[in-house]
């Protein structure tokens, strides 16, 4: 009791959702990795932070989907939304020599808001940056790769890296925060527009 | 103090003559604005893309101010370049705007211009590439000097930003 009169000092987000489908109009035979990255003051409570997908093939209509209907379920606590957690994808398929090889990496933040959000993500493969390194990893047939696919999630150090965007990545979430606002955050503009409710509760809070 | 965090991705840029985009990016504050974590600045990678007209970037921003005033709200300026297939880069664009004061999920389109230069300028450009630039980079989001310049519309940045605000109720600020 004494910890709630106090008030909270962690907030909580829970992610549920789904990698839906892709698009990769060059590539067939695909499956996907997914994991998490997020700042120091944030920490998993439950659910898994890594997933690998089936391998999937596209429908023969027209549509061109290719549809894994994988799901997300994790939990973070925070004290700072600094870090905000990204997920990180990464589509791999054979190559003509039945290799596994990387087809695309993206990233993108969990949503801030409750509710159900869809986001498209793009896919890109990085690219050798000399001539020289262009034809050797064309005769070895290895393409370059990232050692740790989480660099995409990072700011720094991109400035070195060209790269190849070559597909769409479809992702469903569904977000619920909680004590987000009792620890004095604002994350949409309705809850601005009312500011007698915050302040009601509030006054809750110190009593 | 109250805090501002702006969390989200510079998506990338279209509307551009060719593609093989990078993006140097930067966000300016007024005085009473203190970073507390994040990168203030930083360059995106350049992409080569395969399937539309659009350069993706994916590239992060996640920032955190403490602020004692609402003047000199952040600003972010870019600058969009062009890498051709030697490694030389060209201006293609410059743009700012200001990060929204509303909180919640936003999807920006950051316009840009291209300093114009003389005719001579522009016939030479027209066969070795290359352009004007910008002495000082702080023309991009200032307006005091912009007066004696000349400019052409070039493409459009695309970004998707949260913006999160602690404390402003507090103060008794609308956001």
């Amino acid at each position: 009791m004494a910890a709630a009169a106090a008030g909270p000092t962690v907030f909580l987000l829970m992610v549920n959702g789904q990698i839906e489908s892709a698009q990769f109009p060059e590539y067939d035979e695909l499956y996907c990795k997914y994991c998490f990255v997020y700042g120091h003051d944030w920490a998993p409570t439950a659910g898994l932070e890594e997933g690998i997908s089936q391998i999937t093939s596209k429908n023969r209509d027209a549509q061109q989907t290719l549809v894994w209907n994988f799901p997300i379920d994790i939990t973070f606590k925070s004290t700072n939304p600094y870090g905000w957690p990204q997920i990180v994808l990464s589509v791999y398929g054979p190559d003509i020599f039945g290799n596994d090889v990387v087809r695309g990496y993206g990233a993108v933040h969990v949503p801030f808001t409750p509710g159900s959000h869809r986001r498209t993500i793009p896919m890109f493969v990085p690219e050798s940056t000399s001539k020289l390194q262009k034809l050797t990893s064309w005769l070895m047939g290895r393409r370059p790769e990232f050692t740790d696919p989480k660099v995409v999630a990072q700011g720094e150090g991109r400035e070195v890296t060209t790269v190849r965007s070559q597909g769409f990545v479809t992702i469903s979430f569904n977000v619920v925060t909680k004590d987000m606002k009792k620890l004095g955050y604002d994350v949409s503009s309705t809850d601005m527009q009312n500011p007698s409710i915050v302040s009601l509760t509030d006054g809750i809070q110190k009593y | 103090m109250a805090e501002v965090h702006i969390i989200g991705q510079i998506v990338g840029a279209s509307g551009f003559p060719r593609n093989s985009l990078f993006c140097k990016w930067g966000i300016h504050t007024g005085g009473a604005w203190k970073l507390l974590s994040g990168l203030r600045e930083g360059q995106t990678q350049v992409d080569h893309p395969q399937l539309d007209d659009v350069a993706y970037w994916s590239h992060p921003i996640d920032v955190h101010f403490a602020t004692k005033g609402l003047q000199g709200w952040p600003k972010l300026h870019v600058q969009v370049w062009h890498q051709d297939s030697f490694g030389r880069s060209e201006l293609y664009g410059y743009g700012f705007c200001h990060l929204p004061s509303s909180p919640g999920w936003h999807m920006l389109t950051c316009t840009t211009w291209q300093p114009l230069g003389s005719w001579q300028e522009r016939l030479s450009q027209l066969f070795v590439g290359g352009g004007p630039q910008l002495l000082q980079s702080d023309l991009i989001y200032t307006g005091a000097d912009r007066y004696r310049l000349q400019t052409i519309a070039a493409g459009t940045v695309h970004l998707e930003l949260a913006v999160l605000l602690r404390h402003f109720a507090r103060y008794g600020v609308e956001c």
